[in-house]
């Protein structure tokens, strides 16, 4: 399909928005407008209220003990239940949401930072220097993704930032293949050739013409790489190896709650109910930016 | 054929140099090292210096890379810090468990999941949107659903509450029945996410297939329409079949190292978390370079199947 089909659909907007680099209103009559991506922002908006407002929300700390209350099932009082040593779970898992979010977020931003630097240079290049870096891209690429973040985690330690890093360097070799194609089916094409023939610079054509094209493209792959990578945390996390205890994640109150799971199902099983909803909802989102972009793929 | 198969080998050996390199680097990155992690905190100074001479740290990088090369060309990868056995031999110990969980797998996802993306793929085109939105909602929750929740889940339901598993009991290769008892829930998981996958993607690339003019054209000779499915529409639909079943073999090995972990089955997943938290660096240096061989082989065998069923693409 060619850019001038797309511009007259609604969806060549949201191509023109993000053209012009900024964000204006009809990015956000997509996100309203479009089924999935309101489901999307339907499950995911209360999410994150809930979480940001959890420190002012009347209700026990995360890392709050309490004796007397261990092991209680949910109730009004503590929804999601109480583990061995009382504390919340609800309120732990808004925290460990927190965490989830930051991590999903911040790969996603790597990703697409690296991914579209190091793919434009790439397919833009050519040569030696694309070469070069899909060779390095081909190493990383043989690792399987959660191996390699287990790998790198175990040589830089387990912690926040340790984990998103490990993350990213999975991650980020698939978004610069992704620019690269993407870069290589534009570069041929007669607009162009048009801009060059007026003078344009290397760095005007990526600018301006080459990656304003791909980013929706991007954005598609990186909400998946979010829901991605919360999973991945949740794994590294449950397996030891992400984030440490008492410092709560969903992955790390899943694992304490394997030793309880017959006497207290609720601390394995809720937080989990919860990464569930966010990888569909972010699934959603990309599933939608794709059919606002994409016309033939509605149903 | 042959000359595109020695060309994608001669790019596989660079690219498994480059993996090489990388973990022989990566792990030099380490705060302190192999020696001090052998020797714990109580140890003095000369005799530290002395293991580090015995365990070659103290020669040059580039010959210790040599050094590191041939153990590998060899497949002599030294003795673990922890126990001090050789590596490759605990990693033959462990390699059944985990071979055994993954074959199963694999069998049982094609089996189930072709025919399930077909089915979808099928109604969808008939117009009986139902069963195929049935099929596709629960192939996306049970994709997305985390591997280790879906094992604690599964392993509350049939195991604690149903009691037809038993959830702990030392697995060993000499007693199948209990063997068999121990590995099924955990194949039952990665089944599950895998299924979920490869239905999708039987379905998306069938109903393209059951929407081409060939088909029509088998349905207006009058075929049966379970020619024209599996005969016409299936057949052409394997290319993209093919392909993500290899690369889900990437999310299988992933996989594995969960399950492993979660059910205590002695395989290779589970020797690289303990490995981790012994930081034994020879272990786990090893088991990540033999995941990645593992993943990189699968690939180009992947590939070149890819090559042999569709004479059409060229490289």
């Amino acid at each position: 399909m060619s850019n001038q089909e797309v511009l007259g659909t609604r969806t060549g907007k949201l191509v023109n928005v993000f053209s012009r680099g900024r964000i204006k209103i009809p990015a956000l009559h997509f996100l309203v407008s479009n089924k999935k991506a309101k489901w999307a922002l339907l499950i995911l908006v209360p999410i994150l209220l809930l979480t940001v407002l959890a420190p002012v929300l009347p209700m026990q700390k995360p890392l709050e003990t309490n004796v007397t209350s261990s092991l209680l099932s949910p109730s009004l009082e503590h929804p999601f239940g109480t583990d061995k040593l009382g504390r919340d779970i609800l309120s732990r898992t808004l925290s460990g949401i927190q965490i989830s979010m930051m991590v999903g977020f911040s790969v996603a931003a790597i990703a697409l930072v690296f991914g579209i630097v190091l793919g434009t240079i790439s397919g833009f290049y050519g040569k030696t220097v694309d070469r070069v870096i899909m060779g390095v891209v081909d190493i990383f690429l043989a690792f399987p993704s959660l191996l390699l973040a287990i790998g790198l985690v175990s040589i830089m330690g387990a912690g926040f930032v340790p984990v998103i890093i490990a993350i990213s360097l999975a991650d980020v070799p698939r978004f610069i293949r992704l620019q690269r194609s993407l870069v290589l089916s534009l570069r041929t094409r007669t607009y162009i050739d048009a801009a060059r023939t007026v003078q344009a610079s290397q760095l005007w054509l990526m600018r301006k013409h080459i990656i304003p094209n791909t980013i929706a493209a991007l954005l598609v792959a990186a909400s998946i790489s979010a829901a991605n990578a919360i999973l991945v945390e949740a794994s590294l996390s449950f397996l030891g190896l992400g984030i440490m205890p008492p410092e709560p994640s969903l992955g790390n109150i899943i694992k304490e709650g394997q030793s309880y799971l017959q006497t207290a199902w609720w601390i394995s099983t809720l937080p989990g109910v919860v990464i569930l909803m966010i990888a569909i909802s972010l699934h959603f989102m990309s599933d939608g930016i794709r059919e606002a972009l994409d016309p033939r793929s509605r149903k | 054929m042959l000359g595109y198969t020695l060309k994608r080998i001669a790019q596989l050996l660079v690219t498994m140099l480059g993996v090489v390199t990388l973990v022989f680097f990566a792990l030099r990155l380490i705060p302190g090292d192999a020696a001090s992690a052998l020797a714990g905190e109580n140890v003095s100074a000369s005799a530290m210096e002395r293991m580090r001479d015995e365990m070659g740290l103290n020669e040059p990088l580039w010959f210790q890379f040599f050094d590191y090369m041939r153990g590998i060309v060899t497949l002599d990868f030294g003795n673990t810090i922890a126990t001090n056995l050789p590596v490759a031999d605990m990693i033959l110990k462990a390699l059944p468990i985990t071979l055994i969980i993954s074959v199963i797998t694999i069998i049982l996802t094609v089996l189930i999941s072709i025919p399930l993306g077909t089915l979808a793929a099928y109604m969808a085109h008939k117009g009986k949107k139902a069963l195929d939105n049935a099929i596709t909602w629960c192939a996306m929750v049970v994709d997305l659903m985390p591997t280790f929740w879906t094992a604690l889940l599964l392993l509350l339901l049939l195991s604690l509450g149903l009691g037809l598993f038993p959830a702990s009991g030392k697995v060993t290769l000499d007693d199948p029945e209990l063997l068999l008892k121990r590995i099924a829930i955990p194949i039952i998981v990665m089944s599950l996410s895998q299924i979920a996958t490869l239905a999708r993607i039987t379905r998306t690339a069938v109903l393209e297939v059951l929407n081409e003019d060939y088909v029509r054209t088998a349905r207006s000779l009058g075929m049966s329409e379970i020619v024209v499915v599996f005969r016409h529409a299936l057949k052409n639909a394997a290319l993209p079949i093919v392909t993500v079943v290899g690369l889900s073999f990437g999310n299988l090995l992933n996989g594995t190292v969960i399950v492993e972990f979660i059910f205590t089955l002695p395989g290779i997943g589970t020797l690289l978390v303990n490995g981790i938290n012994s930081r034994d660096y020879t272990l786990v240096q090893t088991l990540i370079l033999f995941y990645a061989f593992l993943f990189v082989a699968i690939n180009f065998l992947t590939d070149l199947v890819y090559k042999k069923i569709d004479p059409r693409v060229q490289f």
